[in-house]
């Protein structure tokens, strides 16, 4: 079997298997936690939980990654931020802003969008790939995040990291041959996508429901979230 | 039998709402960093998210596709004894359930909440700390958790009413609202009694305490121990419907506002057509109504901050009302602390904590982050809305050998009523 095959397996009918088994997993976990029954809240508010809704992903989306100021929380998670914020940005750019990617979306959705330029992409996937050194680091050494972190979490590190390193490689011709090193990145991607569904890499999903909760809860009280 | 009884009571709490957020932690970390007990410790034990793990490990086990394959593998690890033990003194004497955590969490995740229910869940298996315990049986047996009597608590409020020369209305039909103290204001802080008796009858307010509704403290609350959180509230409700009062009214105290205010209408059926209501809200009504009059900068030497009790400030809402009322008796005094408002760092004797004689050492050591914060901005008097806060500042100052001088707002109010 040469590269060229294996490229067209990873890349063809085993992608479509890893999409489908990562929209039916997504699909069972989402289903699952609506299923486990949502009382009603009967107690009158004092708020606008809808404005507390709003506000809570505002704070979400600008305040916490860009100001984290609640006090004494930067200290001591300088690394977390700046990692997490960081990966976060280089992940959105490249997955959804960088031209090949967009394609990829295209071919799946049937309608594409406005790129950015290679060589921001191209930053911005190394920027990535080192925030996630970052974070390894610092969830090998922060007390906190040492106790907390369990087998699962290690791979989902490595299972992210993967796809990472091998598309910054193959668009940069690195080590191996071009067909060697995009099959190599067409495995990480489908591994990944059959992993999100089983492991806490799904939370962007779940962010959802805790980013709602939160602002209702506020909202319902009228402080803000 | 322990641990059996501890994994259902969790698994009966898991519906979507709690589901949704153990799925959505990302095992960040950073609830631990505004957790003032970690900060303290530097313990990572003490990490919100380490707390409530006992909940997450239940939950997947039960609910799980991995958990539940692996359990079927039999490589499910089970509960431990020792560790429910080791859990009870994290959630019960390191967590005042504060929900500070829930600020900084990036997804948001209500931790507070979440520990609520591991607490409820170390109760089913009795593993609540004696202290706390003794206190909810006391409340549950005599209608107090400080032990005072029905006799006792009859004789207290006459005393009171004596030795201040204030009128408090007892078990008085018809009235327009009840009023509920806790028994740390009638046994520590009378002059509570007093205000509120005094800002009443300045406001031409009809109102009444009940000696059937007489404790607004819920001890089971702290536990987590659903079915006598519901009797003790019953207690009260059931004495504002006999004496058909239009609203209860919450005296100083942060759970029990929490309890009334925001959980009651959720676990049971309550009186439609009663409002709750907190004290410091009746007040600034009564103040901006014109119903009571105050003197214009009344407190307005050196350096006067406010504290915000979690329960009522960050879980409760009134934020507003405080700061309204002391920018106008300390409009040149008052100053803020740093955090304040929703992000406010809680005083460590909340939760039921400052009833645990086990965990005094550390309560005191978290207080000592609120002295350092008030030591900031040269404070020389700090108020509060909330007797358990006061508690804890009274006893945190004297400890810390700290002149700063503790009130409660309501007492403030009351003398500088014009």
């Amino acid at each position: 079997m040469d590269w060229t095959s294996i490229l067209h397996f990873f890349r063809g009918p085993f992608f479509t298997f890893s999409l489908l088994f990562f929209a039916a997993g997504m699909t069972y976990r989402l289903i699952r936690v609506l299923l486990l029954g949502w009382s009603r809240d009967k107690v009158p508010s004092r708020g606008s939980k809808a404005v507390g809704v709003a506000k809570s992903y505002l704070k979400g989306v600008i305040i916490l990654p860009f100001i984290p100021w609640v006090k004494r929380t930067f200290r001591g998670n300088a690394m977390t931020y700046i990692g997490g914020g960081l990966f976060h940005l280089a992940l959105l750019a490249v997955v959804v802003f960088s031209t090949p990617h967009m394609m990829v979306w295209k071919s799946l959705l049937g309608f594409g969008w406005p790129t950015l330029p290679f060589p921001v992409t191209d930053w911005l996937a190394a920027v990535g790939i080192v925030a996630l050194v970052i974070l390894l680091i610092n969830r090998m050494t922060h007390p906190v995040l040492k106790l907390i972190t369990k087998a699962p979490i290690w791979i989902n590190w490595v299972i992210v990291f993967l796809p990472f390193v091998t598309g910054y490689a193959m668009t940069h011709h690195l080590g191996l041959r071009y067909e060697s090193l995009y099959s190599l990145h067409m495995m990480a991607v489908d591994v990944l996508l059959i992993w999100i569904p089983l492991g806490r890499i799904s939370h962007f999903l779940f962010y959802f429901f805790s980013r709602t909760i939160h602002g209702a809860q506020a909202g319902k009280r009228a402080v803000n979230p | 039998m322990n641990k059996q009884s501890a994994m259902n009571a969790y698994i009966k709490e898991i519906g979507g709402w709690v589901a949704g957020q153990l799925e959505a932690c990302t095992r960040c970390g950073l609830c631990a960093s505004a957790c003032h007990f970690y900060q303290v410790t530097d313990d990572p034990e003490y990490a919100p998210v380490w707390k409530v793990s006992l909940l997450g490990q239940a939950y997947q086990q039960r609910f799980t596709f991995l958990g539940r394959l692996r359990q079927a593998l039999g490589l499910g690890r089970p509960i431990t004894d020792e560790a429910l033990e080791k859990w009870s003194k994290l959630v019960f004497e390191g967590c005042t359930v504060c929900n500070k955590c829930a600020m900084v969490c990036p997804m948001g995740i209500q931790l507070g909440p979440l520990i609520h229910d591991v607490r409820a869940g170390l109760t089913a298996a009795g593993l609540v700390p004696a202290d706390l315990h003794a206190a909810t049986v006391k409340q549950d047996a005599i209608g107090s958790p400080l032990g005072v009597t029905d006799d006792a608590w009859q004789e207290r409020i006459d005393w009171i009413a004596e030795e201040w020369e204030v009128d408090i209305p007892k078990d008085k039909k018809g009235v327009d609202t009840l009023v509920v103290f806790s028994s740390i204001e009638i046994m520590k802080f009378p002059e509570n009694l007093v205000a509120v008796a005094k800002i009443m009858a300045k406001a031409s307010e009809s109102w009444t305490v009940s000696s059937k509704g007489r404790e607004v403290v819920n001890f089971a609350f702290f536990e987590g121990d659903r079915e006598l959180t519901k009797k003790f509230l019953n207690r009260v409700f059931g004495a504002a419907r006999e004496l058909g009062v239009k609203r209860i009214m919450i005296s100083e105290c942060g759970h029990a506002y929490d309890a009334f205010r925001w959980t009651a209408g959720n676990i049971m059926e309550v009186p439609k057509g009663i409002e709750v209501t907190h004290v410091v809200r009746v007040v600034y009504d009564f103040w901006k109504a014109g119903r009571i009059r105050l003197k214009k900068g009344a407190y307005d030497d050196g350096t006067i901050t406010f504290h915000d009790s979690c329960k009522i400030q960050r879980r409760g809402g009134h934020i507003k009302e405080p700061r309204e009322l002391l920018a106008w008796l300390a409009p040149r005094a008052f100053k803020e602390m740093s955090p304040a408002r929703e992000q406010s760092l809680c005083c460590g004797g909340g939760g039921g904590v400052i009833s645990i004689k086990e965990a005094d050492a550390l309560r005191l050591a978290v207080f000592g982050m609120k002295v350092e914060q008030m030591n900031k901005i040269g404070a020389q008097a700090v108020c509060m809305v909330c007797s358990n806060c006061r508690l804890q500042f009274t006893e945190g100052v004297a400890h810390y050998k700290s002149g700063i001088q503790v009130r409660g707002l309501t007492d403030m109010v009351f003398k500088a009523m014009e």
